[in-house]
């Protein structure tokens, strides 16, 4: 019981993470390897906002997720679209370009020392009587808990229920035809990047009071989340949710029963084996079109 | 209505343009009548601006258009029902259509617009929240043209529509454009199915390798000896 409910609490992180993932690759077919950096930078940015300018908390976040928006709507216009034609493959050695680059400009601006963000929320934490043991959660892990849940079914019925959203899911789908319809599957791409983004930096802000902000800070996040994706079938949005509740589970039962050591290192095992096994994911589509 | 005048387009090193002059009067049915790879799907393809052309000139209605997006093109009332029927398979049937009114801003419209296409083809009306992707070959032609209605069309091009359909769905179809046309579409076909083609159309453009060797009145093309031995079986 502790596990599980330490585990979703890691996985709703994850879920977050996940998300994003999803969102860009669904739509725009890249699966961004600097996605985590990107969040990474936009969470020194709420840092410098924070520690060096004296904003507010909240106004510094703010900025740090309009960094991300604006940062993942440039990538999408000047790096990936003059090269869409081109390859798959072109465009993910771009992304892990901007890895190199984003950790590289980090490191020159910000040094080696790892900074720090406080959490969203301070207070008494919450304390859990399991009989046995008793659990202790913090304020900040419960908002990231129910920011995670309000931003999924948020994203959800955008999708679902929008004009916006039916031309994301219309220009994922078929490109060419969404272009037929008058959509224009430029701007769509740029909205997914910026959502994408800004997803990626509110899980980096989020997780900073523990991680600390530092140039590899989401470099574990980012794996996970991967995990998450292709565990939930890589383009379902709730796959990517159950995938990153479920590993989260998973690592905190690895992490109890054989070693905390191994608790990274199972994402990757997990990601090996489904890859194998199924690769459509637990929640991916196995049923046939008619054509 | 719309006006191709000397148009040159390249895929990579091949020409597949190698200068089409046509023009599409308004309130008829024009058709491009051509054997596979003759250039028919990219004469369309470049009116839409899907793909872009080295020279020559599109207009439509007075406005030049070969160097515009394809989204602003949609804009000016010229829809596009490509080949292959090109649906959005994970959407439903009602939400194809809803995408196919994506420029149209006014809500009321585009009800109106959705009953109307499911009276035309009440199959669809019935399969409304039914995946595209998990339809008959005949109902996935339907929705694809009744998509492109959706946008109020000034000028439907429509390519390939009979490809690989029963003959009453086929007929069905034409149908439907004669309707159009009596309603004030314009309209551009692109047809394997010549026979067919010319009769219910008002001109006809014969397209051979990138060039357009022949045209005139549908009802003359159907006696000239060459469309006949050519494209008539006969």
């Amino acid at each position: 019981m502790q596990q599980l409910i330490l585990g979703l609490r890691d996985g709703s992180l994850f879920a977050l993470v996940a998300l994003g993932l999803v969102i860009i690759h669904r739509t725009t077919g890249v699966l961004n390897f600097a996605y985590g950096h990107m969040g990474m930078f936009a969470a020194y940015i709420t840092f410098s906002c924070y520690a060096f300018f004296g904003f507010p908390l909240l106004l510094a976040i703010l900025t740090g997720l309009l960094f991300a928006v604006v940062l993942g709507m440039l990538t999408e216009k000047f790096l990936l679209r003059p090269i869409r034609n081109l390859s798959h493959s072109a465009m993910l050695i771009i992304t892990l370009g901007m890895l190199m680059t984003l950790e590289g400009t980090a490191l020159w601006i910000w040094k080696q020392d790892t900074r720090q963000l406080p959490n969203l929320i301070s207070g008494k934490p919450l304390i859990v009587n399991l009989g046995e043991v008793f659990l202790v959660i913090t304020r900040q892990d419960l908002l990231i808990f129910i920011l995670t849940a309000v931003i999924v079914f948020g994203t959800f019925f955008y999708l679902k229920y929008t004009k916006v959203g039916l031309a994301v899911r219309a220009s994922s789908q078929h490109e060419e035809a969404a272009k037929l319809m008058g959509i224009p599957v430029g701007g769509v791409y740029g909205f997914a990047w910026g959502f994408g983004t800004a997803l990626s930096a509110l899980a980096a802000i989020l997780a900073a009071p523990k991680t600390y902000v530092h140039p590899n800070m989401m470099l574990n996040l980012q794996i996970q989340g991967l995990t998450a994706a292709v565990l939930g079938g890589f383009d379902s949005l709730p796959g990517a949710i159950v995938g990153g509740l479920l590993l989260g589970v998973i690592e905190q039962y690895v992490g109890e029963w054989i070693s905390a050591d191994l608790k990274l290192a199972v994402a990757l095992i997990i990601i090996i084996i489904l890859l194998l096994i199924k690769p459509s994911g637990i929640l991916g589509k196995s049923s046939k079109r008619r054509v | 209505m719309l006006k191709l005048t000397d148009v040159k387009l390249k895929y990579g090193y091949v020409e597949a343009l190698k200068g089409i002059t046509l023009e599409i009067k308004e309130g008829t049915i024009t058709s491009l009548l051509g054997a596979n790879g003759a250039g028919k799907s990219t004469t369309l393809r470049a009116v839409s601006g899907l793909n872009h052309i080295y020279d020559g000139e599109i207009s439509f209605m007075g406005e030049a258009i070969h160097n515009r997006s394809t989204d602003y093109i949609v804009k000016q009332g010229i829809i596009h029902c490509p080949e292959g029927r090109k649906l959005f398979p994970d959407l439903s049937v009602y939400e194809n259509l809803l995408a196919g009114a994506y420029v149209i801003q006014d809500k009321e419209r585009v009800k109106e617009n959705i009953q109307r296409v499911y009276e035309l083809f009440p199959i669809l009306s019935d399969r409304r929240k039914q995946m595209a992707g998990t339809l008959s070959g005949g109902e996935q032609q339907m929705l694809a043209v009744g998509r492109s209605l959706m946008a109020d069309p000034k000028l439907l091009m429509l390519d390939e529509p009979s490809l690989g359909l029963a003959p009453i769905i086929f007929e069905q179809i034409f149908d439907t454009l004669i309707e159009l046309k009596k309603s004030g579409t314009t309209i551009f076909l692109v047809e394997q199915n010549a026979n067919a083609a010319l009769h219910i159309s008002d001109y006809a453009y014969i397209i051979e390798v990138g060039k357009i060797p022949l045209e005139g009145p549908a009802s003359e093309l159907l006696k000239n000896d060459k469309v006949k031995q050519k494209y008539l079986g006969g």
